[in-house]
């Protein structure tokens, strides 16, 4: 296969190169995939609204009692909101047990999530170039990226971690197992991984809907394509990767023309 | 709205159980709990003049309870009766309210999972019948009204009769449930069934001492963060093409 004309770094693209680039767009999402992220969006949306006001006793309410009544009123009443929150979380573990066992092989094999989200020498160098940029402390270029980005690698690992134990502390006080002592803890569990996801979940949205250079990834998440401009400066081993994949494709096709040529 | 008490002449109880047995086959309590129990006080007097007394432990329904504040969930509160109730549906378990309670008057009901104590037989009361274990007591020892109604047994016996709550200096949050008889043997009951000081179970501790103000900070910061990188973005616009 002829990979010589694909760079094997950036390098800087002429006004008719970059031209074509913006007009091309690279599959990065499959349809599967943005669907689930929606929904899980909205779960999170969903179970974070109720979740606060749920949160009634003095000691632990994080929320003003306006806000509790608030939404209690909304939904009729408390039982009513805990009936939401509860419903809507366990759907929410069916549907992500339903990815995690038909999806294992696509999206959650050890080795595709080694190259989507396994972090190495240049992630760490972004997050902190990305992190002086952000504060316009340097004038350094971002390391090359895969698929995802440090951050949304870092972010990954928050979610995948914390995911199972928001899963299972709810499933523990929905149906009150393993005794009071369990339960208690099941509560502080819940409460602490949520926080934590949602300071990650907080970036995440920013980045993703509010700074501008991540613009072609939000609506990558609605289109599943991104142009090719922006993975070439933004995920550039990816880029490459796709590049090569596309070279092999489209060598297939070279050879089924020479095959028709002949016959 | 009623503000409803209990009284109970210790000096007509004979310690027969039959409030005990009442309560437990009207609410199905489960086997070895129970939300009114009848221990015995001790005796009192100098041999051979002695004589015993026994104690009615139940829900106090306080004027300021430690445990609806305990509750995590809000599933505990206190009604505007002035009783304090449990809404099941709300109640996931955690036995915080069960370590707030002075009085032990609550428990882990193990076959729901879920906290359970006396409530002045609401749903009764709701029907217009007195609280089972008041019909049942032979002596009639346990009395049942509203504070605020001046006609009542109970405002007569609680206002005029110098019924007393069983207190301490450390522990007053107003018990509703109180107590007649001969002043010896309530000051032994009230030494041996004296309230103790409200637990707060070890999670309810770390939630307020440490996870609410980590996630507070972490989230806290966060958002700041996205401020300081907003507002520069503001300032620094945006540009229309990738360079």
């Amino acid at each position: 296969m002829n990979t010589q004309l694909i760079p094997s770094h950036p390098v800087l693209l002429t006004v008719e190169e970059a031209t074509a680039m913006e007009q091309q767009t690279i599959k990065k999402h499959d349809v599967a995939i943005i669907l689930l992220h929606w929904f899980n969006a909205s779960v999170w949306l969903i179970e974070l609204i109720s979740g606060l006001a749920l949160i009634v006793g003095a000691a632990y309410r994080v929320m003003p009692l306006w806000y509790v009544t608030m939404i209690d009123s909304a939904l009729g009443s408390r039982a009513n909101v805990l009936r939401v929150h509860v419903a809507i979380g366990l759907t929410w573990i069916i549907v992500f047990l339903v990815y995690g066992i038909f999806g294992y092989r696509n999206y959650l094999r050890r080795e595709v999530l080694i190259n989507e989200v396994g972090l190495d020498r240049d992630d760490f160098q972004w997050l902190r170039i990305r992190l002086l940029l952000l504060l316009g402390r340097t004038r350094e270029s971002l390391p090359e990226q895969g698929a995802y980005n440090a951050g949304q690698k870092l972010f990954a690992f928050l979610v995948y971690s914390a995911l199972p134990v928001i899963a299972f502390t709810g499933v523990i006080m929905s149906f009150h197992l393993f005794g009071t002592l369990v339960v208690g803890w099941a509560m502080v569990l819940h409460f602490v991984a949520v926080g934590m996801v949602v300071s990650g979940l907080m970036v995440h949205a920013y980045m993703g809907a509010v700074f501008p250079e991540e613009r072609p990834a939000f609506f990558s998440m609605i289109t599943g394509k991104v142009n090719e401009l922006f993975a070439y400066k933004h995920h550039f081993k990816w880029w490459r990767q796709t590049k090569i994949e596309q070279r092999k494709w489209q060598e297939e096709f070279q050879n089924n023309d020479a095959d028709r040529a002949r016959h | 709205m009623a503000r409803y008490a209990m009284v109970i002449k210790t000096e007509r109880c004979v310690g027969c159980q039959s409030c005990t047995v009442a309560c437990k086959s009207e609410w199905s309590v489960p086997n070895g709990f129970a939300r009114t129990r009848v221990p015995e006080a001790g005796t009192r007097g100098t041999f051979p003049v002695l004589s015993t007394s026994f104690h009615v432990k139940q829900c106090n329904h306080c004027d300021r309870p430690t445990c609806v504040p305990a509750c995590p969930s809000g599933a505990t509160y206190q009604a505007e009766d002035g009783t304090v109730r449990i809404d099941r549906a709300l109640c996931i378990g955690c036995g915080a309210c069960v370590a707030a309670c002075p009085y032990g008057a609550r428990y882990i009901d193990p076959i729901a999972g879920k906290a359970d104590k006396c409530d002045f037989c609401a749903p009764r009361r709701e029907q217009g019948l007195a609280p089972a274990c008041v019909l049942t007591c032979p002596a009639e020892a346990k009395i049942f009204g509203d504070l605020e109604d001046p006609s009542s047994d109970v405002y007569r016996l609680v206002y005029h009769e110098g019924a007393r709550r069983i207190e301490t200096a450390q522990v007053s949050i107003g018990p509703n449930v109180y107590y007649t008889g001969r002043a010896d043997h309530l000051e032994l009951q009230a030494a041996s069934f004296a309230p103790v000081l409200p637990r707060t179970i070890a999670a309810g501790v770390v939630w307020s001492a440490f996870a609410k103000k980590l996630v507070m900070l972490v989230v806290g910061a966060s958002f700041a963060g996205q401020a300081i990188a907003f507002f520069r973005q503001l300032a620094v616009g945006e540009k229309r093409f990738e360079d």
